[in-house]
């Protein structure tokens, strides 16, 4: 019998797998390695695919899951934004974008993987919960619970740039 | 404005997530996804070549089960025989059957044999006296 092929529609499921794999390793070179691997791994087993147990960008994002898991630890750590511009010289928005992301690296890697998978990969709570083998319950409370330190470091976060770009108006 | 607009508005974070989901490059997306519809198309191309593959042998199979395959073969068979008459014709050769209950109606009446009789040689001795088939000479 013929199967349903997880991979017919590539592009949306590559966006959403960078997606996720950026908001945990950060955006650039390492997120397009992670993403590759991931696809790699997906067309050698597209065969174990089974649409029974979800979606097949579900499937692989657990695939990209076991990918950054898996990887090498770095020497230097959320490091992805240090070498941005100023933000003085940024557009508000662009600055409170790069102020956001800097503060999902500062999250444990729990808190982090919450966030990419619901708002990277744009799973719902309840795929999520499905992913990690819990309860729709326990990951709204849990994502709820990320975004609230979330919040709280991006208020540390963004005081300090709000001054500067108050001082050099 | 812009700015006092900002500072006022109660700040979404689950929006500026969303928004702010980072994007793969272009160039990176458009190499990926060749690179996984190249793969693609090379599984659909052996799918494919397997599925006629096992069709044929089905349709073989139920051929064969009603003696398709005989009725074809012959029928092949007869058609080459057609081309060929009509491409180099020959002459024709009747072919007689020998052994036919009816052919003895029509062959040609064959002659009466007569017995030849010899005639007895006369002269030198009894050896080569040849006696002619007649009655015994009457003594009584």
């Amino acid at each position: 019998m013929l199967r349903r092929d997880p991979l017919a529609n590539p592009e949306p499921l590559i966006r959403r797998v960078y997606a996720y794999v950026a908001y945990r390793v950060g955006d650039g070179p390492d997120a397009e390695d992670l993403t590759s691997e991931t696809f790699e791994r997906a067309l050698r087993y597209r065969k174990s695919y089974d649409p029974k147990k979800g979606e097949p960008v579900a499937w692989l994002l657990g695939i990209a899951k076991r990918c950054v898991d898996g990887r090498r630890p770095r020497m230097e750590l959320a490091s992805e934004y240090a070498d941005e511009a100023s933000p003085v010289d940024l557009e508000d928005e662009a600055v409170r974008r790069l102020t956001v992301a800097r503060a999902v690296t500062t999250l444990d890697d729990r808190d982090r993987e919450l966030i990419a998978l619901r708002y990277g990969a744009d799973l719902t709570a309840r795929q999520i919960a499905e992913l990690f083998g819990a309860r729709t319950n326990a990951i709204e409370v849990a994502l709820h619970r990320a975004l609230g330190r979330l919040r709280a470091t991006y208020g540390e976060e963004e005081g300090p740039a709000v001054r500067k770009r108050e001082a050099s108006r | 404005m812009r700015y006092w607009r900002r500072r006022h508005e109660p700040f979404d974070l689950e929006a500026e997530l969303r928004g702010g989901r980072p994007e793969p490059t272009p160039d990176f997306v458009q190499k990926l996804e060749a690179r996984v519809r190249e793969n693609g198309r090379t599984r659909v191309g052996s799918l494919r070549v397997a599925f006629v593959g096992a069709l044929t042998a089905v349709m073989l199979v139920a051929l064969a089960s009603v003696g398709g395959v005989g009725n074809a073969s012959s029928a092949a068979r007869d058609a080459a025989v057609s081309v060929t008459r009509v491409v180099s014709p020959t002459e024709r050769v009747v072919v007689v059957l020998k052994k036919s209950a009816a052919i003895d109606q029509y062959k040609p009446k064959a002659k009466k044999k007569t017995k030849k009789v010899k005639k007895a040689k006369k002269g030198k001795g009894a050896k080569g006296k040849v006696r002619a088939r007649t009655r015994p000479p009457f003594t009584g």
